[in-house]
């Protein structure tokens, strides 16, 4: 079978299309960078990834105007018929403010809320330390194990995952939606700075919608591909874990 | 105050004023030229000039677009060697990489000065100091890859703290919200904090790019373009910044503050952003139809400046019609031509092609949509008839040769030794130096920067090797499919300038040589930002020259790796006018960039311990030298002996260190500079993220200098860690230079840092309290 080919899709402001094509290319699949004004048929393609950066500047809130762009309508479409859409960092924001995730109602039911960060106020970052929590299979952690750890940067002014509605907390728990969290380097869950950089709520660093094909994920895998990205290790060109969270993808659509 | 009541194209009869009339009418129209400099224009019209004409001098013969003061001066500076692809001649210099299939890559270089504007707003000043250097190596033809800022802030402890702190949070703040939006990565950078950048902080700013050297684009019109379109690009055309290139010639007058402000750009990051990504896809399809085009920033000068260099460097004139300039808002004529408006370019660009960059840049990226009334606009031709015309409303409003205006003037300055009566403190010596150790590390000038570089956006892009702060250079990958890394550092100890302006600049030099090599890259390319005060006055043209100087020797006597030649010089800029009106000018300040190359970055090292049980070695004497060290700092003493280089050792230290690293014979290094050894070899411990748990005991015996002396004195060296089984292979590899290096200890698990002096405990420090020290200095300096 042919290599899946995903679409990187880039609005004005986004930053990171480039290091996120290559992660989908370095996990085996094809991929293309395409303007969010594109004319190319977004259906042709097997999923889609919404890469970190400021789409339209973050006017009023971040994510809110490439929410409402036109291409999101068509990534909707093709996400409800089972395609992985990846939403990145700002990717992420955006993600959040369609309401497909956590798409249990048919509107927006969560924020991402200003970090609350003891250290530096606004933008922060650094490196942590994220683990695969789920105890379910999606399209984005079917190559972990269960509590596998991962390193990797956030880079964000506003990652911290909130809601206010009890009810809805409970229900992503039930439905495994919560899918990483922020831990120590030996996997702990500590709600306190730098552990959990942002102050997000049950330390969530991502989040699916229910049936497990979109994902909203703050830190940045596509920063931690190769070794040579870590600080601390050697700088090899080594593969590390992160990988999989594009190969799972990568799966996902082959066997589906 | 602009008198805009004259009509566009009248002459100003200049010949019939005397020059205190004429003094007073140029001030009243804000044009900062000298009564004398007015005339020498007219001279080269051949007329009276209009208010247009006027005001195109006034920029193009400030000294931040003439260099005129400096220009004499700069040519002690090597830029000539086998690796310059191209000098400091365009917007950047270029130095080779290296061969990646068979093609040969140069690395962009740019560094730049955005001084005063960030002293009067630094928020915006500090932003459109990143904008306009992206611009810089953007116009080359280049990827973008990296950027690095030196900033200085004065003393923010002292007595104009409160000040000091909020310019030097909104700095910061500034690079991080346009640096980061753009999306290019912090690679490097240091702070230093004394008081005599109270009244003019420093923000320079370096930029780095990638290009294949087939694919430079020149900032100059192509060959036989007579015909050709200019076609501007970007934001729409207001009355920002205008006058930006004359406000940085002058002396910063804190009542004027207000109506400096004006002078100061609007940053739009989210533009740019665009702008690039929009450039990118010009350069794909003008190599597909192998087009050849002219490419220039618009920066001091706008329009004006970057036209006519454009067309005057390959010998043409400009035809320019302002009325087809996309502006923002109805502005006078002189305005439009020489705002300093932010993100905008100038393409030469042949007929045939025009079309191609108007649909990428109107239609595939929507500028129009992105900024209001952003796009680009085809503005004027290239002429064969090598006159600089500018018509408005179908009026000319400026014809004038176009060499008179690109010529620019040149001052020799008077140079005068200042008096300097520097002497060296009395201090008594301690039983042990915890306390003063932790107090050093403290010190917001030695202290981590992380709460600065964790607001900075350091692995964006995916290719961050080594981040800021974590080595004494950054890292990063320079292209897929190869191993090249490309090392960068940032350096100048401001207070050594201060004392000695010639070992300043060498120090400077040597310095960021050293923090290259200790990664493990080939110090390859420097730049300079040359800051100082008024140089119409002597003295502080004396530091000026003696700059100049130093970093000509260190230049030149440091050779490249194994050869003769020297490290070129191949891009810089002088920033003068860091002067308060009250007289308070900044500590000499000549910041140097040194560009690294690394054949294979797996090979690069960090600063931080790797391992317990590995030997600690010394290279370098420890010498009498603690003027303007931070240890003399504590004691508000700035001492006078400055360290001094050899430069031929210093040589051969570099050298073996990269040897050593490139055979992989090191664990970690780390070169010593701020605090001396004591606060090396903790800062090794420590790591760049304060989060090490190798600790060292240091054990010597030496005799012949204070224990205070040898602890923190900022004579240069490394210090680097080896495993027992390489010891005789490094020791062998100095010893080809002639150099002896000191076993002085081992790294443990101990938790802790001792050092022993002829059997006397001198130091000994818990890592936490190494820690809490250090990453606690800056921080609480900005709070």
């Amino acid at each position: 079978m042919q290599k899946p080919s995903i679409a990187v899709i880039y609005f004005p402001g986004n930053n990171c299309e480039e290091e996120t094509l290559r992660a989908v290319i370095a996990a085996g699949m094809r991929g293309k960078i395409l303007n969010w004004n594109t004319k190319e048929n977004l259906g042709s393609y097997d999923g889609f990834v919404i890469p970190g950066g400021w789409a339209y500047e973050d006017r009023i809130r971040a994510g809110v105007i490439a929410a409402k762009d036109p291409v999101m309508g068509i990534i909707r479409q093709e996400a409800e018929k089972g395609k992985p859409v990846l939403g990145i960092c700002n990717g992420a924001q955006v993600l959040v403010e369609t309401g497909i995730i956590p798409g249990l109602k048919d509107k927006v039911e969560m924020a991402l809320a200003p970090n609350k960060n003891p250290f530096v106020s606004g933008y922060y970052n650094a490196w942590v330390y994220i683990k695969n929590t789920a105890n379910k299979k999606n399209a984005f952690n079917s190559l972990f194990k269960k509590d596998e750890i991962l390193h990797l940067p956030v880079a964000h002014g506003e990652g911290r995952f909130v809601t206010k509605d009890k009810a809805l907390i409970k229900q992503l728990i039930k439905n495994k939606q919560i899918i990483f969290q922020y831990c120590t380097k030996e996997g702990k869950i500590e709600n306190k700075f730098p552990i959990n950089p942002n102050g997000s709520m049950l330390n969530i660093a991502a989040i699916s919608n229910k049936k497990g094909n979109v994902i909203a994920i703050m830190p940045h895998p596509e920063r931690a591909i190769w070794e040579r990205q870590y600080q601390d290790f050697k700088k090899s060109d080594k593969k590390m874990n992160t990988i999989k969270i594009f190969e799972s993808i990568k799966n996902y659509i082959l066997e589906k | 105050m602009i008198n805009v009541g004259k009509s566009d194209s009248e002459l100003i009869n200049i010949s019939g004023m005397n020059d205190k009339e004429l003094q007073n009418f140029m001030q009243h129209n804000a044009i900062s030229l000298k009564a004398g400099e007015a005339r020498k224009a007219a001279k080269l019209i051949g007329r009276n000039p209009t208010l247009t004409e006027l005001h195109i001098f006034n920029i193009q013969w400030s000294e931040h677009s003439s260099y005129k003061s400096s220009r004499n001066t700069l040519k002690m500076l090597p830029t000539k060697a086998p690796n310059v692809i191209l000098g400091p001649v365009e917007d950047s210099g270029i130095v080779e990489l290296g061969e990646i299939n068979n093609e040969r890559y140069g690395i962009v270089v740019s560094h730049e000065s955005h001084n005063h504007p960030s002293q009067v707003v630094p928020y915006e000043g500090a932003a459109t100091g990143i904008g306009g250097i992206l611009r810089d190596v953007l116009c080359m033809g280049a990827k973008i890859i990296a950027t690095a800022d030196p900033l200085r802030f004065g003393n923010s402890f002292g007595k104009n703290k409160n000040k000091v702190k909020y310019i030097a949070n909104e700095v910061i703040n500034g690079i991080a919200g346009y640096g980061n939006a753009v999306g290019i990565p912090n690679l490097a950078g240091d702070i230093y904090l004394n008081e005599s950048f109270d009244d003019n902080c420093l923000v320079n700013v370096v930029c780095l790019g990638l290009v294949k050297e087939k694919d430079i684009i020149h900032s100059y019109a192509p060959k036989n373009s007579e015909g050709y379109d200019i076609i501007i690009v970007g934001k729409a055309t207001d009355n920002s910044g205008f006058g930006g290139a004359a406000f940085a010639s002058l002396i910063l007058d804190e009542e004027a503050r207000e109506s400096n402000r004006g002078a100061v750009q609007v940053p739009d990051p989210f533009l740019k952003n665009v702008i690039i990504r929009a450039t990118y896809r010009v350069f794909e399809e003008a190599k597909k139809d192998n087009v050849k085009l002219g490419f220039k920033d618009m920066g001091a000068g706008g329009i004006m400046c970057s036209t006519s260099e454009l067309c005057s460097d390959a010998d043409y004139g400009a035809f320019i019609d302002l009325d087809k300039v996309h502006v923002s808002m109805d502005i006078p004529p002189f305005m439009i031509i020489n705002s300093e408006t932010q993100e905008r370019f100038t393409w030469i660009s042949p007929p045939s092609f025009t079309q191609r960059i108007l649909e990428i840049y109107n239609e595939e990226f929507e500028l129009p949509n992105i900024a209001e009334n952003a796009r680009a606009s085809v503005i004027g031709k290239v002429t064969k008839e090598q006159n600089y015309v500018v018509t408005h409303k179908g009026k000319i409003v400026c014809n004038v040769p176009i060499k008179a205006i690109t010529a620019g003037i040149r001052y020799d300055r008077e140079a005068k030794k200042p008096n300097r009566n520097f002497k060296e403190p009395m201090i008594k010596e301690k039983n042990n130096y915890n306390e003063i150790l932790l107090k050093v590390l403290s010190n917001p000038s030695v202290a981590s920067k992380a709460k600065c570089f964790s607001h900075y956006d350091k692995n964006v892009m995916g290719n961050a090797i080594i981040e800021s702060g974590q080595a004494d250079a950054g890292l990063i990958k320079a292209a897929e499919g190869s191993k090249y890394g490309i090392a960068l550092s940032v350096d100048n100890n401001p207070k050594y300038g201060r004392i000695d302006p010639y070992w300043g600049a060498a120090n400077a030099v040597a310095e960021s040589m050293r923090n290259v090599a200790a990664i493990g890259a080939i110090p390859s390319a420097l730049t300079d930002c040359l800051n100082f005060g008024n140089p119409e006055k002597p003295e502080a043209f004396y530091d000026f020259k003696e700059s100049v100087r130093g970093i000509a020797d260190a230049a030149g006597k440091i050779n490249y790796y194994k050869t003769k030649n020297p490290v070129p010089v191949i891009s810089g800029n002088v920033s003068f006018y860091n002067e308060s009106k009250s007289g308070n000018a900044i500590d000499p300040s000549p910041i140097i960039a040194c560009i690294g190359v690394m054949k294979d970055y797996s090979k690069a090292i960090t600063m931080k311990l790797k391992k317990a049980n590995s030997t600690l070695f010394l290279a370098g004497e420890r010498k009498d030298e603690l003027g303007g060290s931070a240890y003399y700092e504590i004691f508000n003493q700035i001492g006078k002996n400055v360290p001094q280089i050899d430069f031929e050792r210093e040589k051969g230290r570099i050298y073996a260190v990269i040897e050593c690293i490139s055979n992989g014979l090191l664990l970690s290094c780390h070169d010593i500079s701020d605090g001396g050894m004591a606060v090396a070899i903790a800062e090794m411990i420590l790591g760049g993220n304060a989060d090490g748990i190798i600790g060292a005991d240091i054990n010597f015996n030496y005799p012949y200098l204070r224990n205070d002396k040898i602890l923190f004195c900022e004579s240069p060296g490394f210090f680097f860690e080896v495993e027992d089984k390489n010891i005789k292979k490094v020791q062998s590899i100095f010893k080809k230079y002639n150099l002896l290096i000191h076993k002085l200890g081992k790294t443990t698990n101990k938790k802790s840092l001792t050092i022993i002096n002829s059997n006397k405990k001198i130091i000994d420090l818990s890592i936490d309290e190494l820690r809490k020290a250090w990453t606690s200095g800056f921080k609480e300096a900005l709070e």
